[in-house]
């Protein structure tokens, strides 16, 4: 009995890889040999530009909490001199892409599981099929190039937002001056700092959407089926972009050695 | 000397793990005719129609249409032999996001190097033929369900010759005066396209309005196929208690 559910949850495990890779090595394909320019630049319209608003505010908000805590933990140091690098450091390297995927895959990811899940349940997708047109080609390659061309760009943006709003509570609140805070984070505009803050956006981007086409394509069962699929892939591409932020974090430490 | 057999599958069986879905199915729909595929909700209609068209294998037995054989096709061929079928999904699967006049043009606009006054002029003459013309900018969400049937009948005939129509429950949720008449528009896609059809419906009336062969299924099995004499006269159970339903 136990021997069962552990070799179904096996195969369940391994049967989802094996079709998520063919999923993803069939987009690359696509976008290197059958590139749709027009459906991929909708795409960065809706995945990118729609999002401005909540990364920025996140953003925004992280910033003045993030400078707000440093600032209160720094200052019995001595420290509060260092704040701007702190503050900028802790958003370009993790803080700002992190937070930036998470607001996006609550609205990105479940917008695109629910969208793909109701053209699977309506048999839209089917109707593609039988038109000749790879589903794959038509909805995924685009939706996968846009994630990972824009959310960089709005995690880089939401970076210097976040910093700008340090600025505001290092300022008024902790009382720094504006030139050394920004002194402090020119020192934190480092390549290993700037490879961190671009190499994770692009790989969170990827993650974000593919888990949201992945779910939504295969879904079943009518709204309920839309809902549960939703709900899955919004899970999933959390806990992904987590696992991935760890994995990139050891990684260019490794490259870069510890260096700020 | 018979019309030439255009689609034919030959002991095709469907099952997935120990639960079959078609059992060693063998038909014959000659070209140019439409054969009507009859049978209780779930007995296996729409997978005959999945097998034909290449989105489900067969676990055995062979589908041909033309002599190639569609169960053995790959991905690159499966989508040329689809850009010569089409196909009229229960609810139409109208695409939601595009108008009427964008889903009937979605087609040429994959496949076809098309201006778009050429694809313009194509659209208006498919939707003049199913009656829609003045909806091309409607959105689907904006029509009837038997506006959506007929929108999606130009949409699958888009291609510039379809040779092959299937139609997968076009009259459900229709009421009769629709019904009848998505079926004369059925029949006059076949008349003056010549394209050989497969029809599902658990209509029997609807059924002989489109039909020139009937096939019954009942337990993922062929019971009955044949001209309406053959089946009114069969004496299988199942068929007359269906056909005294009906009537």
């Amino acid at each position: 009995m136990i021997l069962d559910s552990v070799r179904n949850f096996i195969t369940g495990f391994l049967n989802t890889v094996e079709d998520f890779t063919l999923m993803v090595l069939k987009s690359f394909r696509y976008l290197v040999f059958h590139f749709r320019m027009r459906e991929t630049m909708i795409e960065m319209d809706r995945l990118g530009v729609g999002s401005i608003p909540i990364v920025f505010l996140a953003s925004l908000f992280a910033g003045l909490d993030m400078a707000l805590q440093f600032s209160v933990v720094m200052a019995p140091y001595g420290a509060s001199n260092l704040l701007g690098k702190v503050v900028a450091t802790s958003i370009i390297r993790d803080m700002g892409p992190v937070l930036a995927s998470l607001v996006m895959s609550a609205r990105v990811t479940a917008g695109i599981t629910s969208e793909l899940g109701m053209m699977a349940t309506t048999q839209q997708i089917e109707a593609l099929l039988v038109m000749g047109v790879d589903p794959v080609d038509r909805l995924i390659a685009p939706k996968i190039l846009a994630g990972m061309v824009m959310l960089p760009i709005l995690s880089v943006v939401g970076n210097l937002l976040g910093v700008l709003a340090g600025l505001m509570v290092a300022v008024l609140g902790a009382h720094v001056p504006a030139p050394l805070y920004w002194s402090g984070v020119r020192s934190a505009l480092t390549l290993p700092n700037l490879v961190n803050g671009v190499v994770k956006p692009f790989v969170f981007g990827f993650i974000l959407v593919s888990v949201g086409c992945y779910y939504g394509i295969r879904t079943t069962g009518g709204a309920q089926g839309v809902g549960r699929a939703t709900t899955k892939a919004v899970v999933y591409a959390a806990i992904w972009i987590l696992i991935a932020n760890f994995l990139i974090s050891k990684f260019l430490i490794d490259v870069w050695g510890w260096k700020l | 000397m018979g019309l030439e057999a255009v689609i034919r599958l030959e002991n095709v069986t469907v099952s997935f793990g120990p639960k079959i879905i078609l059992d060693s199915i063998n038909l014959e729909i000659p070209s140019g005719k439409t054969m009507v595929i009859l049978g209780e909700s779930g007995s296996g209609k729409t997978t005959i129609l999945k097998c034909v068209l290449g989105t489900l294998r067969p676990s055995t037995g062979h589908v041909l249409a033309n002599g190639q054989d569609i169960s053995r096709m790959n991905e690159e061929e499966l989508l040329l032999f689809r850009q010569r079928t089409g196909m009229v999904f229960q609810e139409g699967a109208l695409f939601d996001s595009l108008t009427v006049g964008e889903n009937v043009a979605f087609w040429l606009w994959e496949h076809t190097t098309l201006q778009d006054e050429k694809v313009e002029e194509r659209v208006r003459t498919l939707l003049r033929f199913v009656g829609l013309e003045d909806s091309i900018d409607q959105k689907p969400s904006d029509l009837s369900g038997g506006m959506r049937r007929r929108v999606a009948i130009a949409r699958a005939m888009a291609a510039e010759d379809p040779i092959f129509m299937l139609y997968d429950e076009p009259t459900t949720g229709l009421d009769p005066f629709t019904s009848k008449s998505i079926c004369d528009l059925i029949r006059r896609v076949q008349r003056e396209f010549r394209t050989t059809n497969i029809v599902v419906t658990h209509d029997l009336t609807d059924a002989y309005r489109v039909g020139d062969i009937f096939t019954f299924i009942k337990d993922a099995k062929v019971i009955a196929s044949g001209s309406r004499q053959d089946i009114e006269s069969s004496v299988d159970p199942f068929i007359q208690t269906f056909i005294s339903l009906d009537s």
